[in-house]
């Protein structure tokens, strides 16, 4: 229920507190019904799934898993009944179409961008490695005509060393 | 190099700062969240009918029986603050729209087994149009309902043609119901 | 005169923003300009910003302690028959507090550093920056979110915190830890800035700052656990990651400081990738400010969330002036810290960090495209779709068995280039131990894939460490001919971090095995017990013998008693039950969980428990190896402890060891 944000976040926290005060059905479900509840949003709830949240409307949806699953229904024809109702919205796992997919197409871009940046730097690094530093002729003579001085004069004070 | 970093990092920021700034400003606002009922047949519904209104509609309420008729189709619980607000608005309308032809139906829903709250909350604002329990919410689903109170605008051939979620105000009833008679 | 507790506290939390912002000043113009006295007055004021800090914090807790309701933090969020314990906790139970807390923590740590870091060139433009962090946290709690301020008519009494706040001790633990962590990983953040600004981005801070940021990674590892553990056992529905907003803001900084840990070691070593670590250490720091900014605002809808308020927007400015002032000044100083990357080979213990890198990345990345797709979306066209566990499961999976697959092989690569022999040798051993743990798996029945696949890459990790303790032990045994487990106490004493990371990875691997099973095989059902009657589950008998209520000082308690029976023989008596706090007339549904090595047995009450009640009905859990995630929890927490005890520098003992040992360090 939308509405002032006292409103919301009471809704909120009756998310988390919600238990089924009065006549409690006498409801037995078994794992399956679990395994499809936790498949489908809870409206109310929106950030648990209908196997998780414990407000009416979710115990209901349960109740109607149940119902549909002893009619003999498939758990594709469940989850369809609820998508019906409420759009792909629905579904935790929305089927990857429309403004759905952009968020898996970014996250394949990434990947592909990801390994490609990798491959390419990897690449130049290891490139770089095998390529011998190019230093500037005159400092190579200087450092040669210093070397030399040390071996001759053993007594230059051993700054360079340092 | 530096100058495209800068400029990179200014970018980023804008962008993420606008976004957040954004979700900071939107507040909470009632939007007519799109149904996925829109343009579909109205689900069927059977339900038991308050005393209140027991002689005029029977023990039961079906859709059926409200063929041919634009329909405001409000969901409601006793324990939902907002439904105290729209109420009186959803009355005062009622008396002023009951000629046209338009039919106000209050569902009382995920409200398990508490009639007697449903019978206080009607007393209290003197509900003249009727109203009917949904006890296990089964209908609440077949709607889509997402919470309370959301209210259903349905076309004389039965087709559901909007939804609005949270409470109504006038602003809202004024642009639905023009739409309804049309 | 009666000086009001609420006036003191505001005075204190006015007070230490003046101090941090008189010791971020001082340290900056000090720094710059090198003048001792004032660096010097800003690493007092960093000690004194503390004492002041703490001052705050002793005036909440003794006014939450003597239900001061003339305080308005305490008159909104406590209440008088609350055990002493909730009313310490209510310290940081609500937005306001929580701001106190994290201010306190952080002045603690800058005195802390201002107190113990070694002298060096960076230390005053750290300690300015980490106080400069501080002048915005006193800010917010003074100007904008003060919970000291005075009531001119106190309340008799208050509503008492959150009842979910109340219901569990882990409330003590966790949001400390989660702090902990966060602050601990402002001072690599402080230090970065720091070489940022003198320019000598040098090893030199990384190496100075290791141990405060694997500390702060620590805590933050073992505050997400914690607060798994925390849901697990409090919500009812037998889980511990919802993948939601708030959950995912304290991941993304801890995967982005876990790539960090791993690739400054390559800065140790190699001196490269200067530049991506100074980018990773400030992406971690912005990442726990945009944290916090989202919990405290509003903008995600989360059931963990603070609430909203004047704080939303001046946390967004914050976050919005540390990426641009952190990121601007990487920018403008890229030329000094960017350096000549090389690799001889990318089948190294380089290329493996890099890998790991990469792989954390992806994954920081998916889970911030995941949180944040929602509000983009709304915000271009307005429709509302919402991302889900599938889509996080779905991306980050993946990603997961890559990890798996590199830190197994990583640390048995040797550095700059691996020689293809032993290469091969090893890995023919590491993948046999996967297909023969697999294959176990498979023929005992695992079918799915993760699982399967997860306990494949656990055997694959376990081949690596034995394969590395015996490169590292055999040759010392041989050497120095001492039996092995001498030879291992020494080398764990010489090793520490060496020995920690071990103990770390196969934490992480016990952590994975525990999810994929608990995640894969887990069974929930709901069931109906007649007072006195039976049902089966999962070859458990459970009898629902007879209600109770359990009134404390603390809250009501009633529950029905339950008696798990496996078979003829009885195990234990389980109490679920419906805790009502006082100040509430709603019950917070309590479970009970028998913890068993190989599942866990978990029971929550779905109706509600009165005199006279006929029945419960129940929701039943079975969880296989959950209790392993908290398991390796606590041996992550174990393993980083012990690798903090080790020197950051080379020892010179080293120098005596074999020339044979040293090959493989």
């Amino acid at each position: 229920m939308t509405g002032s944000r006292p409103a919301r976040l009471g809704a909120l926290l009756a998310c988390l507190l919600a238990l089924a005060f009065g006549l409690a059905q006498a409801v037995q479900l078994d794992s399956r019904v679990f395994e499809i509840a936790r498949q489908l949003r809870c409206p109310v709830c929106t950030s648990e799934s209908v196997a998780d949240s414990s407000v009416e409307l979710a115990q209901q949806m349960r109740q109607i898993i149940k119902d549909q699953l002893e009619a003999g229904r498939s758990e594709r024809e469940i989850l369809a009944y609820f998508q019906q109702r409420y759009g792909d919205w629905i579904l935790l796992d929305p089927p990857k179409r429309g403004i759905h997919l952009v968020v898996w197409v970014l996250a394949g871009a990434a990947v592909v961008v990801g390994a490609g940046a990798l491959a390419v730097v990897g690449r130049r690094w290891v490139g770089r490695s095998r390529q011998p530093i190019a230093v500037d002729p005159a400092d190579l003579e200087r450092v040669r005509a210093e070397l030399q001085g040390l071996e001759t004069d053993p007594d230059a004070p051993e700054a360079g060393l340092r | 190099m530096k100058r495209q970093g800068l400029l990179l990092t200014v970018l980023a920021v804008a962008l993420l700062g606008g976004l957040f700034a954004y979700g900071l400003l939107r507040g909470e606002p009632d939007r007519d969240i799109p149904t996925a009922l829109k343009g579909k047949p109205a689900p069927a519904f059977e339900l038991p009918v308050h005393e209140h209104y027991v002689n005029q509609f029977g023990e039961t309420l079906s859709l059926e029986e409200l063929e041919g008729r634009p329909l405001v189709v409000n969901f409601w619980a006793s324990w939902c603050a907002p439904c105290y607000d729209e109420a009186p608005v959803l009355q005062a309308y009622w008396e002023r729209y009951e000629d046209t032809g338009v039919v106000f139906v209050g569902v009382q829903t995920q409200d398990r087994g508490k009639r007697a709250e449903g019978r206080a909350f009607i007393d209290l604002f003197g509900l003249s149009f009727p109203n009917v329990v949904d006890d296990d919410s089964a209908v609440s689903v077949d709607w889509g309902l997402f919470g309370v109170p959301e209210t259903f605008f349905v076309s004389r051939d039965g087709v559901v043609l909007d939804k609005h979620v949270g409470p109504v105000t006038p602003q809202v009833l004024d642009a639905q119901l023009a739409a309804l008679l049309r | 005169m009666q000086l009001e507790l609420g006036v003191v506290g505001s005075a204190a939390a006015f007070l230490a923003f003046a101090v941090a912002l008189y010791g971020a000043v001082a340290g900056v113009l000090g720094a710059s300009r090198r003048d001792p006295r004032l660096v010097t007055s800003a690493r007092l004021s960093a000690v004194a910003g503390f004492l002041v800090a703490t001052v705050a914090i002793v005036v909440m807790e003794s006014a939450l302690l003597t239900d001061d309701f003339s305080v308005s933090y305490v008159a909104q969020h406590s209440r008088i028959s609350s055990p002493v314990w909730v009313k310490v906790v209510t310290l940081w139970a609500a937005l306001e507090g929580s701001i106190l807390l994290w201010a306190w923590l952080l002045s603690g740590y800058t005195a802390l550093v201002a107190a113990v870091a070694a002298l060096s060139p960076l230390r005053p433009w750290a300690i300015a920056v980490m106080q400069g962090v501080q002048t915005f946290f006193f800010f917010v709690l003074a100007f904008l979110a003060n919970p000291f301020k005075v009531l001119p008519n106190p309340p008799l009494d208050g509503p008492g915190p959150n009842e979910l706040l109340q219901n569990h001790w882990m409330m003590a633990v966790h949001p400390v830890l989660m702090y902990l962590g966060f602050v601990g990983l402002t001072v690599p953040f402080a230090y970065a800035m720091a070489a940022l600004i003198t320019r000598r981005p040098g090893a030199e801070w990384m190496v100075l700052t290791r141990r405060w940021t694997l500390a702060g990674w620590g805590f933050l590892s073992a505050a997400i656990v914690a607060g798994g553990w925390w849901s697990y056992e409090v919500l009812g529905w037998g889980g511990y990651w919802a993948w939601d907003p708030v959950e995912n803001v304290s991941l993304m900084p801890w995967l982005t400081a876990t790539a960090f840990v791993h690739s400054v070691q390559v800065q140790e070593r190699r001196h490269m990738l200067k530049p991506w670590n100074v980018a990773l250490i400030l992406t971690t720091f912005a990442l726990s400010v945009l944290g916090t900014f989202l919990t405290r605002s509003g903008v995600v809808s989360s059931v963990h969330a603070f609430g909203s308020g004047p704080v939303g927007p001046a946390f967004l400015a914050f976050f919005v002036i540390v990426v641009l002032v952190s990121f601007g000044l990487l920018a403008a100083r890229w030329e000094d810290v960017k350096d000549r990357a090389e690799l001889d080979s990318l089948v190294s213990r380089e290329g493996a960090m890099l890998g790991v890198n990469v792989l954390f990345l992806a994954l920081a990345f998916a889970v911030l495209l995941g949180t944040l797709f929602p509000l983009v979306v709304e915000a271009i066209s307005g429709d509302r779709v919402t991302v889900g566990p599938p889509f996080f499961d779905q991306v980050t999976l993946p990603i997961w068995m890559l990890v798996l697959l590199l830190m197994g092989i990583g640390p048995l690569l040797p550095w700059r280039k691996a020689e293809e022999q032993s290469l091969r040798s090893n890995l023919a051993w590491m993948l046999a131990g996967l297909v023969v743990a697999g294959g176990l798996a498979w023929a005992l029945g695992v079918r799915k894939l993760y699982p399967a696949l997860t306990v494949g890459l656990a055997g694959y990790n376990v081949v690596s460490l034995g394969l590395l303790l015996a490169g590292a032990l055999v040759p010392r045994m041989r050497l120095a001919k001492r039996p092995a487990l001498q030879v291992l106490r020494s080398y764990a004493h010489e090793n520490r971090r060496r020995v920690g990371s071990m103990v770390v990875h196969f934490a992480v691997v016990v952590i994975a095995v525990g999810v994929a099973f608990s995640a894969g095989y887990r069974v929930d059902e709901q069931v109906r017990l007649d007072i006195g009657g039976s049902a089966e589950f999962e070859g458990y008998t459970l009898t629902a013998t007879e209600l109770f209520v359990d009134p404390t000082a603390a809250r009501v308690s009633a529950g029905v008693l339950v008696e798990v029976r496996s078979g003829d023989r009885f195990v234990t008596t389980l109490r679920p039950r419906i805790n009502v706090f006082p100040g509430s007339n709603r019950g917070i549904p309590t479970p009970a969980v028998l913890y068993r090595p190989s599942h866990d047995l978990y029971l929550s009450l779905n109706s509600n428990v009165a005199p006279g009640t006929t029945f419960v009905v129940l929701r039943v859990v079975k969880s296989p190896l959950v209790t392993w995630i908290w398991v390796g929890g606590a041996l992550l927490a174990l393993g980083t402890a012990y690798a903090l005890g080790g020197s950051t520098r080379r020892v010179a003992a080293r120098v005596s060891v074999p020339a044979a040992a040293a090959r493989e360090a």
